[in-house]
């Protein structure tokens, strides 16, 4: 049996929470969801998924202060942002705090599938390195 | 075609595996008390199999080391296959706690999105239970402080190139305030006409001609009010100390103002009727008088 990536979907739209889970799973990922802030770093810390897809509008605790405690507390796990701004400041704020791509909404979802390939790819490549560093050739904007 | 999707026949299936046949859909709980439950029986199979391993070691001399070894291969093969089971039971019912767990949050998704748009439609229907103008930016103010848990705020309106503040919460000095488009925040935000979430510091060069305010806001958040593309004015709300809002807030005030910038609207529209039906009145009296 091959590698069967872990990636968790925190968005608070329950749609957008099906449609993802459908589509990550089809591309032969193992889902988790996640429909707030603080449920998403519970479950990062305790399914440690391969990678994250993280909207910023989430209750509670919103996408920036999970990313930033992730930051903080030094978790490698890759995380793709997804926000309905394409400002220049979010883009930097995002890469500062290690997310690996940023995507704006509405997204194609074919393209969100496509950069969560490549970033499980490369967690799986350098499973025992730092997977947080900026992934070449993902557009971040 | 690739892995299915949303399993529903899964968690039945899982179910059946860990041995919760009673349950269409069974609970985390459940769950749960079926793990203790192998663990407890794992543990007796183990305190068994020993108790058994002893007995068979410490036979009386009459028993053949041959039969001895062959009860020892028959219990291991016993205890092997007892592993195997419980392992595979342990195995689904990890699956179920991730699928359920899954399903729980997903409701709860629902839940809180059901819930936001009632307090919405609430705060609506109270806005529009109003029609004069200044109850109406009374309402708006009070429904949104409620509504995000801010503690102050103000609605200013557009008057030609300036902003007026005319209705307050939490600074009743700052009614009557002017500001020009594009000056400090709210100008920002009328300019612009996108909702601004400010939290900490701001950058006074993002926002030309900021006058901070005292007390200090720690975090704030500022809206357009546009109806029909027309700009009316500008909703503030202001966090109460140690809370700071979030985007999920900011979205939240953004949906509320689209409601406020209908229910200014119609205050406005019922005023201008009022207004032409008393120049009419007026009118029929002078002629009743001419």
């Amino acid at each position: 049996m091959g590698f069967k990536p872990r990636v968790l979907i925190a968005e608070d739209d329950p749609d957008t929470l099906v449609i993802l889970r459908i589509n990550l799973t089809a591309a032969g990922m193992e889902t988790m969801l996640a429909g707030d802030g603080r449920t998403a770093l519970a479950r990062i810390e305790a399914d440690r998924p391969d990678a994250v897809v993280l909207d910023v509008l989430l209750p509670g605790i919103d996408g920036w202060q999970v990313l930033e405690e992730l930051h903080t507390k030094g978790n490698a796990v890759p995380v793709v942002m997804c926000s309905a701004k394409d400002n220049i400041y979010d883009l930097q704020r995002a890469r500062e705090l290690g997310a690996v791509a940023y995507l704006t909404k509405p997204f194609d979802i074919d393209r969100l599938v496509e950069v969560m390939t490549e970033v499980v790819g490369m967690r799986q490549a350098q499973t025992s390195e730092q997977a947080a560093t900026d992934i070449e050739g993902i557009d971040l904007a | 075609m690739g892995n299915r999707p949303v399993e529903p026949n899964r968690v039945q299936r899982d179910a059946r595996i860990a041995g919760l046949r009673d349950f269409q859909t069974p609970s985390l709980e459940a769950v749960e008390r079926r793990r203790r439950q192998l663990w407890v029986r794992t543990a007796s199979a183990l305190a068994a199999v020993a108790v058994i391993a002893v007995a068979l070691t410490t036979l009386p001399s009459g028993a053949t080391p041959t039969g001895t070894n062959r009860a020892l291969v028959v219990v291991l093969a016993i205890v092997g296959s007892f592993f195997l089971w419980a392992f595979h039971k342990q195995a689904a019912l990890e699956r179920l706690t991730r699928s359920l767990t899954d399903e729980r949050v997903l409701t709860a998704a629902l839940t809180n999105r059901l819930h936001e748009v009632s307090l919405l439609l609430d705060a609506g229907k109270r806005m529009s239970a109003h029609l004069e103008l200044d109850q109406v930016l009374d309402s708006i103010l009070r429904n949104a402080c409620e509504l995000l848990d801010a503690t102050g705020g103000s609605v200013m309106l557009v008057e030609q190139t300036d902003l007026v503040t005319v209705c307050a919460l939490g600074r009743d000095a700052a009614v009557d305030q002017r500001m020009r488009l594009g000056e400090g925040v709210a100008g920002y935000v009328a300019l612009r006409r996108e909702p601004v979430l400010i939290d900490g510091q701001v950058d006074p060069e993002l926002f030309p001609g900021l006058v901070l305010r005292d007390p200090y806001v720690e975090s704030s958040m500022s809206t357009p009010l546009v109806h029909r593309a027309e700009l009316q004015g500008v909703l503030n709300v202001n966090a109460p100390i140690g809370r700071s809002f979030t985007e999920y807030d900011l979205r939240a005030l953004s949906v509320f103002a689209e409601q406020a910038s209908i229910a200014i609207a119609n205050a406005r529209l019922y005023e201008a009727e009022r207004a032409h039906v008393a120049a009419l009145l007026d009118l029929r009296k002078r002629r009743e008088v001419g």
